[in-house]
């Protein structure tokens, strides 16, 4: 670098770069995701673990979210199937709901709603606290303490979402499927044993996997992003703004590209 | 002004810095930088905002890595330490920032414990309670244990700051403008502490400042960064007494502003 | 702090717990109504066509699910053989003879398979055994048989209002015809003997097609057996007395197949012959002798087999036979 520094002084400036400015940066962006992420699965088995912070975050993630994520899946569960009644309604299939409202809120809503909410939710207050800390040299004075910031920051908060956000879909699922029912049995008349046997009727194994696997990587991609995005914020508090929105919009964005991703796989696996 | 410090043991370097250099893409910050830090001695680095001085401190602390030249932190090349290596460095280095960088999401026990409960294993939770409460009456914030760095003043947090790096007993101490930002009352206090440290704990310490009242009551010697490289060494006497126009501007800016 | 620490790690604890207890229970719900977990016993059957049965569709046993697809997989040349994943509480009640059926859960819905029948006098299935299949009408097929079925129908009237116009002509005679019990015995008779006469000849040929060819491998018995002008003649012999029967029936065919022709289209030519009692009595005659003559028939059959050098031959051929019923009966009883 510093050779490279040195024949900068004598020529313009176009021997600096592989490709162009920008493809460089574009790449060492992609690399250094590559290399965070590297870190993150290295680190994590390494011992000091730090357990404490892990059930913190847990609790701020899981516990804390709780509320937020049950009533709003509560009132989708709702929303959903009284929106879906009028279509079903001109086949005369309004029998139908439970298992549409199953296979809708398992398949789908269950992990969406969750993950949507808590990036919202955990994954910008991730963002804007490492970004915060990085520009305020927290981090820094962590690493001259000798503790490792990335596994007392990054890791810890990577394994509470990566745990606590299928849990929160289990929740979520569960609550969503309720408020379903109250919809469904306010209109049909149907009772909790059958709503429940025809939701259960509707799906199969490879659903519930395919949920649990789908929220697992939605949790890891939003503690990911949150971190990579406040872990490399820019100084000042313009960063710590940015780095957590940034982390918001590019979880969501990455998780519907999941979605999208394991949508294949499952339907490849299904047809088999 | 400061009475330069008897124990200065001027055969004994804490660090040992040659031909130093570090860039930032275009921009060069350090060209060929020497510096030497004798036991227990405070060393002040005068130079204007973005000359580097962070940069250096930064190196020194493994924070940031040297692109050449030789950063020898007592007795051990930075360059090539592994990170236990490193980490076990870093112990006997204490660095208070510049922000104080107190972890807000944990009370003033909790910082300072912070550092404890990974590097003191050893000790029992009544150890540690009763080391913390030496150190807090130490920089005289006894009172603030149970409180968070948000409600803490900016002197208040500046001496947490120190605290924190202290409970550790560095040999080291790396202050990063430790009086930016406060009141001169307040410098005054940072100022003593700094000394007091000094004489306490016998530590040999760089201080990073552009302020020369703070320069005048805490360095034993004064180095100036000046282009990215040193251009005066010696006493702050010294180094204003000389004719060279960019410390006189610099001298003149601090004291007419 | 150290409470507050506690108190969070409980939370945490709590909040996990019920969420793998929602999961857990979700599972075994599940588990319950697909019945996966209960012990299960596996049944096979072999389809020539699944219509797009998948697995994990249900089996059914008289509207009961017991069960699921486990595997479906290509058999033999074009058959598909489907392996079925049935509750072992079950296996008692599905019996040897049971068979499975491709059936549509609704009128759009999944296919699943239907297993019916089955005899108390039949052991129950064991695990692994392979029930018989029935294999589904294809719509098309079924259509094109039910036009056959049309124009066959249309045939059957046409020739009825002939019958009957007949009938009302020469009542008398028919009635002679239709109540002689020993005329019908013989029609019945000969029938048989005709069935067990082509039977033979089917296999007689089939033999002869085994010995032809093995007469072509030099150094075999077969071609010692040219050799030999005595059994070669005995041979010829029976070849004759092959071709004779064949004859005779082929020409019995022939005649019975104008006699209802006539019977059908001339007038003239039915009151004839309905009134012939001597024809009556040829006819007759004729049966018995089509008796005779595969009687006969058998008789060479059978000595062609004692003949001693073509004992061998006889035996392995039975062996071979008797060994593909079996195989035959192997693949129905699976």
């Amino acid at each position: 670098m510093n050779q490279s520094n040195n024949n900068n002084l004598n020529e313009p400036q176009k021997r600096k770069y592989v490709l162009s400015r920008r493809l460089d940066r574009a790449f060492l962006e992609l690399y250094n995701i590559y290399a965070f992420v590297a870190r993150f699965f290295k680190e994590v088995f390494l011992p000091p673990y730090e357990f404490k912070e892990i059930i913190k975050q847990c609790y701020e993630v899981g516990v804390r979210s709780l509320p937020l994520v049950s009533v709003t899946a509560f009132i989708i569960g709702i929303v959903f199937t009284n929106q879906s009644r009028p279509s079903l309604a001109d086949f005369g299939a309004t029998a139908l709901l439970p298992a549409l409202i199953s296979v809708a809120i398992i398949r789908a809503i269950g992990p969406l709603v969750t993950a949507i909410i808590t990036s919202g939710r955990v994954g910008s207050s991730i963002g804007a606290e490492i970004g915060s800390m990085r520009v305020t040299e927290q981090i820094d004075a962590m690493e001259v303490s000798a503790t490792n910031p990335f596994k007392f920051l990054v890791v810890s908060r990577v394994l509470a979402t990566t745990f606590m956000i299928p849990a929160l879909t289990m929740y979520t699922t569960l609550l969503a499927l309720l408020g379903g029912y109250l919809n469904v049995h306010q209109n049909e008349q149907t009772t909790l044993i059958t709503f429940f046997s025809q939701v259960f009727e509707a799906i199969t194994f490879l659903d519930i996997v395919a949920s649990s696997v789908k929220s697992v990587l939605f949790g890891f991609t939003i503690g990911m992003v949150g971190c990579y995005k406040g872990y490399n914020s820019s100084k000042g508090t313009e960063g710590v703004g940015k780095a957590a929105n940034t982390s918001v919009v590019t979880a969501m964005f990455l998780i519907f590209v999941e979605e999208l991703l394991v949508m294949q796989v499952i339907n490849a696996v299904r047809g088999i | 002004m400061k009475k330069i410090n008897p124990n200065i043991n001027r055969d004994k370097k804490a660090i040992e810095i040659r031909g130093l250099q570090k860039a930032f893409d275009d921009f060069e910050v350090l060209k060929g930088v020497d510096l030497d830090l004798y036991q227990g001695e405070n060393l002040v680095v005068l130079g204007r905002s973005g000359t580097g001085k962070s940069v250096l401190i930064k190196i020194i602390s493994g924070l940031l890595k040297a692109d050449s030249g030789i950063v020898n932190v007592l007795g051990k090349d930075v360059c090539c330490l592994t990170s236990k290596e490193m980490d076990a460095l870093r112990l006997k280095i204490g660095f208070s920032f510049q922000n104080s960088a107190l972890y807000d999401s944990m009370t003033v026990k909790e910082n300072l414990e912070f550092p404890l409960v990974r590097h003191a294993k050893h000790m029992t939770q009544k150890e540690r309670d009763d080391l913390i409460d030496v150190i807090l009456d130490a920089v005289g914030l006894a009172q603030t244990i149970d409180q968070m760095p948000s409600e803490l003043s900016g002197g208040q947090r500046k001496r947490i700051g120190i605290a924190r790096t202290l409970i550790l007993r560095p040999e080291i101490m790396l202050y990063d403008e430790p009086t930016a930002g406060l009141d001169p009352i307040t410098c005054i206090d940072i100022n003593n502490l700094i000394n007091e440290v000094q004489r306490r704990f016998n530590t040999s310490s760089i201080i990073i400042t552009h302020d020369l009242t703070c320069a005048r009551a805490v360095g034993d010697r004064l180095v100036m960064l000046l282009d990215g490289q040193f251009q005066r060494d010696g006493t702050f006497e010294e180094v204003f007494n000389s004719e060279d126009k960019r410390v006189k501007a610099f001298y003149n800016y601090n004291f007419t502003d | 702090m150290g409470t507050a620490e506690n108190k969070r790690s409980v939370l945490v604890g709590i909040f996990v717990l019920l969420a793998i207890t929602i999961l857990l229970v979700g599972i075994f719900t599940l588990g319950g109504q697909q019945k996966r977990f209960s012990s299960s016993i596996t049944l096979t059957a072999v389809f020539d066509d699944v219509g797009g049965l998948k697995p994990g569709n249900n089996v059914w046993f008289s509207g009961v699910k017991i069960g699921t697809v486990k595997n479906i997989s290509l058999f033999g040349s074009s058959q598909v053989l489907v392996t079925l994943n049935v509750e072992e509480s079950v296996q008692e009640y599905i019996r040897e003879n049971a068979v499975a059926r491709i059936s549509s859960e609704s009128f759009i819905g999944n296919k699943n398979i239907v297993i019916e029948g089955g005899t108390q006098e039949a052991s129950p299935v064991e695990d692994g055994a392979r029930i018989m299949a029935e294999n589904p009408l294809d719509t098309d097929a079924l259509i094109e048989k039910l036009q056959e079925n049309n124009n066959n129908l249309v045939a059957i009237t046409g020739n009825l209002k002939q019958l009957t116009g007949n009938l009302v002509k020469g009542q008398g005679t028919i009635g002679r015809l239709l109540t002689d019990s020993t005329m019908a015995d013989d029609l019945g008779a000969m029938v048989a003997n005709l069935q067990r006469t082509s039977q033979n000849s089917v296999a007689a040929s089939r033999s002869l097609n085994q010995f032809t060819s093995k007469l072509n491998t030099p150094g075999g018995l077969a071609n010692q057996v040219l050799t030999d002008t005595t059994v070669y003649s005995q041979l010829r012999q029976s070849m004759a007395q092959l071709q004779e029967a064949t004859n005779s029936a082929a020409a019995l065919t022939e005649n019975l197949r104008e006699t209802s022709t006539r019977l059908n289209n001339e007038n003239n030519a039915l009151g004839v012959l309905l009134q012939d009692e001597e024809f009556a009595r040829n006819l007759q005659n004729t049966m018995q002798n089509l008796e005779t003559s595969s009687q006969k028939f058998d008789e060479n059959m059978e000595a062609l087999q004692s003949n001693i050098l073509f004992r061998g031959f006889f035996r392995r051929r039975d062996k071979e036979e008797a060994k593909q019923q079996e195989q035959q009966q192997e693949q129905q009883n699976q």
